[in-house]
């Protein structure tokens, strides 16, 4: 049911069951607010959203208060504006004020609410916060003095990854976010998949930086640094920078890191073009024998997805893929086959990832992935770190000159793009293993995407006799849901699902440039696709150069 | 040990999500604090993480994480015993334990707790040693207490 309410001698249409804070910005109204977010449940903790409702005697929070029939609200009275100034000089009373040495200078939501609320003197001197910084962990760094205590990081670990390794610990002005038994990171059930730092308003929660590491070893001479591109970076670097041409993003990042010293950069798409057809043979060898024990299969190309897995999951562990992610398949194979296309040793050798992911810094210190004490990956960067790192030499990609990536990995199939986002990993499993159990035959492959895929993310493909199932899922909470559904309805005509942790795939991925919301994230899959039309093959198996 | 917490357990079949307080309750009053073993069985118990449960427990002061001392020390420090001085009284404990407020002194015989109202206001200000009520307190008293306590334990020795 619609109605009407009126918004500062305005009035509007909204809808029944909406809340305030929703249907006001839906009609372009400006409501700051530090702890909303959208599609989670409101807190009403910061209580920035406040407005003055007729007839109440207290300000209202508008991100908690439905919508009534003929509500008389005002925005901007002076009692608004005055509480939310103050609301803020509040949470800076025991901020450390050290915004020129913050990881978020810049970025920060707290510094541009002080901006926007004109607040130019300290009102309300309080005793700053005095706890120590948590760099126990490989990939997520937590500086609890820099915390609001808005729960975004709480409400996410929980409720979108079902993981908890972060909570409220105490209280009064004793609260702080951390982990179980104040322990560390490193101790606690954290799957790294970075989601918290994404929506943390303030620099409370930042990656483990690279930037000065690789830095380092720009500088000796005795290394050669060798880059290598996730596309999902890419396609999230255009997005950023608003480039026009597509296609010139990877050309000039390349051109930009040979300037600051690179030996060799590389794509990494042939490595993902590997990972799936190694994938695809194990889904096909498993459908062969008829190994019931370890199906549906579940991908193994997300890190986070896997420490979810051996953490929270054990008894699905022989479902998952055996092959490790695409950054250490090239890893790997930089530091074993292919050091001579460096010219020279392995040892020499610092291989430097650009991904849009944190979990791949976690995932390159585990001591699986190292040999002699060496990771095969020794630097991750993520997207934001990549920025940081060109912004410190200099350097403008919009401005650079094209550079092709160096031979021979530069050809990677469309698969490589479509493996950023959900959805698009299980398309070019499907028709690998389609063209594995139809003896290399493949012109009536056909995947199709159902249109509504609120509900469902799952299609079949038909392959002779068979049918196979082919399940799409992102969000740890939503893959634990559809699997369960799976086992409640003791389904078993699912064959293999690909998960991501990050909602929406690697476009939102924890080690992405910060932003609010899913839009970023929708205009980083529209690159991706766009992108896609434009490689040479389609699947992974179109040419040999690929299959290493 | 885990059989104790096995009992307690087996008091809340339904494995709800409101019985963790009662079930932490009686974990503590077994095993005197809640350690990170029973956290953990608690957690594996009720499906709450870990982290859940350590949260919700650090919000209550009742609970505690480490093991009391043989003579438990409440201090109670609510409106009224504030105004009759608890707060002094705190210092002078504090000084004659020789340990701050929610410790336990190395060798396991004192521990000191700050605890708001006791529910006897008209004795403030009081003191709660193993649940034996010392009404009235003051700063003298309090010396011949622990003095007393630390002859006691002299001589048992």
């Amino acid at each position: 049911m619609e109605f009407q309410i009126e918004v500062n001698n305005r009035m509007i249409r909204v809808e029944e069951g909406q809340t305030l804070l929703s249907a006001l910005r839906d009609h372009g109204f400006r409501i700051p607010t530090l702890c909303h977010m959208n599609r989670f449940s409101p807190t009403g903790a910061c209580r920035l959203c406040v407005v003055e409702v007729d007839g109440r005697r207290d300000l209202v929070t508008s991100c908690s208060c439905p919508v009534e029939n003929g509500m008389k609200v005002r925005t901007n009275s002076q009692r608004v504006i005055r509480a939310r100034k103050s609301l803020v000089e509040l949470l800076l009373s025991n901020h450390p004020d050290d915004c020129l040495y913050c990881q978020r200078n810049g970025h920060c939501e707290l510094q541009l609410l002080a901006e926007e609320m004109n607040i130019k003197e300290r009102k309300y001197f309080g005793q700053k916060n005095r706890q120590f910084p948590d760099y126990s962990s490989t990939s997520v760094a937590r500086d609890p003095a820099k915390c609001i205590l808005c729960s975004r990081c709480v409400r996410m670990c929980e409720e979108v990854q079902l993981v908890t390794a972060i909570d409220f610990i105490s209280r009064g002005n004793r609260t702080s976010v951390n982990s179980a038994f104040s322990k560390g990171l490193n101790m606690s059930t954290c799957i790294h998949c970075g989601q918290c730092i994404q929506v943390c308003p303030t620099a409370a929660l930042f990656d483990i930086s690279h930037v000065e590491k690789v830095q380092g070893a720009i500088e000796r001479k005795d290394r050669q640094v060798v880059f290598f591109i996730s596309p999902a970076a890419i396609s999230s670097v255009t997005e950023q920078l608003k480039l026009k041409s597509k296609h010139q993003t990877m050309p000039r990042i390349v051109a930009a890191l040979k300037r600051i010293g690179a030996a060799k950069v590389f794509d990494l798409g042939p490595a993902i073009d590997a990972n799936i057809i190694e994938e695809a043979k194990q889904l096909a060898d498993r459908l062969q024998n008829n190994d019931s024990a370890s199906m549906p299969m579940l991908s193994s190309c997300c890190p986070s997805w896997v420490k979810y897995i051996e953490t929270f999951r054990p008894e699905s562990l022989p479902a998952l893929a055996q092959n490790p992610s695409p950054q250490h398949t090239f890893g790997r194979s930089l530091k074993s086959n292919h050091a001579g296309l460096v010219g020279t040793d392995r040892e020499k050798i610092y291989s430097v990832s650009v991904m849009p992911c944190v979990a791949n810094k976690y995932e390159a210190s585990l001591e699986k992935n190292t040999r002699k004490g060496v990771s095969d990956v020794d630097a991750v960067l993520t997207v934001r770190e990549l920025f940081q790192l060109l912004k410190a030499y200099g350097l403008d990609i919009p401005q650079m000159e094209d550079e092709k990536p160096d031979e021979p990995f530069n050809n990677a199939s469309s698969a490589a793009w479509k493996y950023s986002y959900s959805g698009g990993k299980a398309e070019a499993m499907a028709y690998e293993a389609y063209r594995l159990l139809n003896n290399g035959k493949t012109d009536n492959f056909r995947f199709i995407v159902p249109k509504n895929t609120a509900g469902k993310r799952e299609t079949r493909v038909t392959v002779g006799k068979h049918q196979l199932g082919f399940a799409w899922v992102s969000g740890i909470a939503e893959a634990e849901a559809y699997l369960h559904q799976l086992e409640e309805e003791k389904r078993n005509d699912i064959h293999y699902i690909e998960v991501m942790a990050c909602s929406g795939g690697c476009v939102g991925g924890g080690g992405q440039p910060i932003s609010r919301g899913f839009e970023n994230a929708r205009q980083r899959k529209k690159i991706s696709i766009d992108m896609e039309k434009c490689c040479r093959y389609k699947y992974p198996s179109d040419h040999k150069a690929s299959e290493k | 040990m885990n059989d104790d917490v096995t009992t307690i357990f087996e008091q809340f079949p339904n494995r709800r999500r409101e019985d963790l307080i009662p079930i932490l309750h009686g974990v503590q009053e077994i095993h005197g604090y809640l350690s990170e073993d029973v956290i953990q069985a608690v957690s594996e118990y009720l499906h709450i993480s870990t982290n859940k449960i350590y949260g919700v427990a650090t919000f209550y002061d009742n609970f505690r994480f480490g093991p009391v001392g043989k003579y438990h020390f409440r201090l109670c420090h609510g409106t009224a015993c504030h105004v009759s001085g608890a707060g002094t009284l705190l210092r002078e404990l504090e000084k004659l334990l020789k340990i701050n407020n929610g410790e336990t002194d190395k060798n396991g015989l004192f521990s000191l707790e700050v605890v708001s109202c006791i529910g006897a206001c008209g004795l403030a200000p009081l003191i709660e040693v193993n649940e034996q009520y010392y009404t009235n307190m003051t700063l003298d008293g309090l010396k011949s207490l622990v003095r007393s306590i630390r002859e006691k334990e002299l001589s048992s020795l």
